[in-house]
């Protein structure tokens, strides 16, 4: 990695050492986002089952009912929470609303997230 | 001297084309010294080979900027007690996202040249020195003048996650810079400076500007100030809302 | 003809305002400085652009000096300089009765001055020793140390100068007859030694001047005398608080930025390479400061640190010595032919220094160039980043 400004550096973006609560909404930002940006292609890549007819879906779904595609889809939950809510904090903030606040912001809506993921998880495990 | 610590200076040596690498420099400080001084110590005793920037030691010409222990300090107003302790060391590093000159030694260049280019003045009335939300006791006198508060030290651009991989970002100091002139001027070539895709729009909101600045400035503040005055600016000219062009400079 | 060749060692205030005059003068222009510039003395300078009120009565050579400067820099410098004014405040029965001899002083220096009642002065600084018993107001200052060099040196660049940071003067060059012909230099960045050959060599070192005279066997009355500053983290004036009194100890507050600097001590040392901040010098600063501006108790101190500034003279030492400088032509002193000496003297009146010296210098190479810089404004100290982008040799 360089001293100077370089694309080669963008490791460091994943590293919160000596940083602030700042880059780890950074951080949670950008990992969320790489998610779902995966999750949206396997998403097509299912729909794309549809054009090949019944059988083939309800294939896939009795596959997705594995608890280890259970725990992908929780995660995509969490990450729509965290990327969403903190998509809102970082949009007021550039409306100046809040940015005094930021910090305050980012812990309150995590803690909403957490709360939101706490809420689908019993859904999809104990009450399904 | 009054209290006498034992402490081992690692500081990241580059001479040339080297590669950087680090030498460690056990040294006798006071602790209420600063880290600056420190590291003067070091190039007077112990190896006249050792370049950094300093001038003003008083945070006031904002050459002193360094990494101590991964973050971004004003070295000649950061104590050694706040940084380690008796038998610890210090990791000083130069400021990231600069190129290196030698040893502690960036070259600034391009970030003075771009405040330039947002004909961001040093000294500014008094009532526009400060951001608007602090409760300054000072007298509002607009007869007064100050140097402002940013000392362009480049803290902020080192911490900034953006900065580390894009070149051509602005970065933190050089958009408060057209913050806090646009609120002095309200000319609105600087909304338009910073209305690109290297300017306020790059910004994503980490706010480790503000965490590392050594002098009150806010960058994320400014930021995220100018983005609104962006905004509302465009809302404006897309409705056909002449708003009225001032240019002070 | 070929322009002529000048070396400068060091990059302080005279070296960069130096190096300013000689490239308007159409000199070829070399600047090397062994750290960052203005890392020595000048950068450490608690930032008085000064009246002359200071000097006044004392050494009214150097308060005209002051003066006509402060005049002239607030004309040519941008960006560098917050002028909010100043007062000398009388807090004791002798400084009262000062008040006349200060008056008469800066009438004789033309330093425009007003008298002020102990409520006029409070209703304009609030913050001040409220026992204040009458003050007078000049026209002081504050800049800021580095970019008002940078200034100087961005302006030098553009013209054509080279600076080279972080170059060490390890040795002058000299030919047959001991003349100085050139500087071999240490370049710290890359380890790289080489020699730098010019027509005439200006040691612009100021409190080093002695040692760098001494490269070339000569001797320079150059006494190194440090003094201690600590700065604060609030700003509770406007205006520069001096006291009324003859130029003493801690008896200067400047506001700076959101800060307000108190100075100075005054000792000699024998290395100027190092000198630790004494605790019981900053101690006395801060009392020295809460006595002009009682409410810097509840303040906190944001920095200490020492400035070595170099004073001339051989017969007295410390304070009593003249604040102003001396050029020094070694052809016409020691018989030495192409090396310049400049020294003493403050920031305020660095580019009458400047001037000063290069009347020297040309008279040394028999050359009749006259100086520009009172009415050149210089350009921003930023600029400096655009002009000097020149690889080293």
């Amino acid at each position: 990695m360089k001293n100077a400004s370089s694309p080669q550096n963008f490791l460091r973006w994943f590293d919160p050492r000596y940083r602030q609560i700042g880059t780890w909404g950074f951080i949670l930002n950008r990992v969320t986002a790489l998610g779902l940006t995966l999750y949206l292609f396997m998403h097509l890549i299912a729909l794309g089952q549809l054009a090949k007819g019944a059988a083939a879906y309800d294939g896939f779904i009795a596959l997705v009912e594995n608890p280890l595609f259970k725990l992908g889809e929780m995660l995509v939950i969490a990450a729509g929470l965290i990327h969403g809510l903190n998509g809102i904090r970082i949009a007021l903030n550039s409306f100046g609303i809040g940015t005094r606040y930021q910090r305050v912001m980012f812990l309150g809506l995590m803690a909403l997230a957490v709360v939101g993921i706490a809420i689908f998880g019993a859904k999809m495990f104990l009450f399904s | 001297m009054s209290e006498k610590w034992n402490i081992t200076l690692i500081i990241t040596r580059k001479k040339g084309d080297e590669t950087p690498h680090t030498q460690a420099f056990p040294i006798e400080v006071d602790p209420d010294e600063y880290v600056l001084d420190g590291v003067e110590r070091v190039w007077a005793f112990h190896d006249r080979s050792l370049t950094f920037r300093h001038a003003c030691h008083h945070s006031t010409c904002g050459a002193c900027g360094m990494r101590v222990n991964g973050v971004e300090k004003l070295t000649c107003i950061t104590t050694i007690r706040s940084v380690t302790q008796n038998g610890g060391t210090l990791r000083i590093e130069p400021l990231r996202n600069f190129p290196v000159i030698s040893d502690l030694v960036v070259d600034m260049g391009a970030m003075y040249l771009r405040l330039d280019a947002a004909h961001f003045s040093q000294v500014a009335p008094l009532p526009d020195t400060g951001l608007p939300f602090e409760d300054d006791p000072a007298t509002e006198d607009p007869q007064f003048e100050r140097l402002v508060d940013c000392i362009e030290c480049g803290c902020c651009i080192s911490a900034c996650p953006i900065a580390t991989t894009t070149s051509t970002y602005m970065g933190p100091a050089v958009l408060a810079a057209i913050e806090h002139r646009y609120r002095e001027t309200s000319d609105i070539s600087l909304l338009n400076l910073a209305d690109g895709e290297d300017g306020v729009w790059r910004c994503h909101s980490a706010f480790e500007c503000s965490a590392v600045c050594p002098s009150n400035v806010d960058p994320g503040w400014r930021i995220m100030n100018l983005r609104r005055k962006v905004i509302g600016h465009r809302v404006r000219r897309f409705f056909g809302i002449q708003t009225q062009e001032k240019v002070l400079r | 003809m070929d322009k002529p060749q000048a070396i400068i060692i060091g990059a302080g205030f005279t070296g960069c305002a130096l190096a300013h005059d000689l490239a308007l003068r159409n000199f070829a222009v070399t600047v090397v400085e062994r750290g960052e510039l203005t890392s020595g003395t000048s950068g450490r300078t608690h930032g008085l652009l000064h009246s002359g009120g200071r000097y006044c009565v004392n050494d009214q050579e150097a308060a005209i000096e002051c003066i006509d400067e402060n005049i002239l820099l607030r004309k040519i410098t941008k960006q560098c300089i917050e002028f909010n004014g100043g007062l000398f405040i009388a807090l004791t029965d002798a400084d009262e009765a000062y008040a006349d001899t200060f008056a008469a002083g800066a009438e004789a220096c033309h330093i425009p001055i007003e008298r002020l009642t102990a409520a006029e002065t409070l209703r304009l600084e609030p913050a001040v020793n409220p026992n204040v018993r009458l003050s007078f107001r000049v026209p002081d200052g504050a800049f800021d140390p580095l970019r008002l060099a940078l200034a100087f040196a961005a302006t030098a660049a553009k013209n054509g100068a080279k600076f080279y940071a972080y170059t060490q003067a390890e040795n002058l060059i000299r030919d047959g007859q001991g003349n100085v012909t050139g500087v071999e230099v240490w370049d710290r960045t890359t380890g790289k030694h080489y020699s730098l050959r010019g027509d005439i060599v200006i040691n612009a070192t100021g409190a080093w001047a002695g040692e760098v005279a001494k490269m070339a066997g000569l001797h320079v009355a150059v006494v190194p005398t440090p003094g201690v500053m600590v700065a604060y983290n609030a700003r509770l004036i406007q205006r520069v608080i001096n006291r009324l009194a003859p130029p003493g100890d801690g008896d200067i507050i400047i506001p700076q930025r959101r800060m307000m600097c108190i100075g100075t001590t005054s000792f000699e040392v024998a290395d100027i390479d190092y000198i630790p901040v004494f605790d019981d010098q900053v101690e006395w600063m801060h009392r020295s400061a809460i006595e002009l501006v009682p409410g810097v108790q509840q303040t906190r101190e944001r920095g200490a640190w020492m400035s070595a500034r170099p004073l001339v003279g051989r017969a007295e030492k410390g304070r009593s010595m003249s604040r102003t400088f001396v050029a020094i032509d070694h052809k016409e002193t020691d018989g030495i032919g192409g090396l310049v000496t400049i020294t003493g003297g403050k920031a305020t009146t660095c580019r009458g220094m400047a001037e000063k010296t290069a009347d020297t210098v040309c008279k040394n190479l028999g050359l009749n160039i006259p100086c520009q810089t009172k009415e050149i404004p210089l350009e921003s100290y930023r600029a400096f980043y655009r002009y000097s982008q020149e690889s080293r040799p």
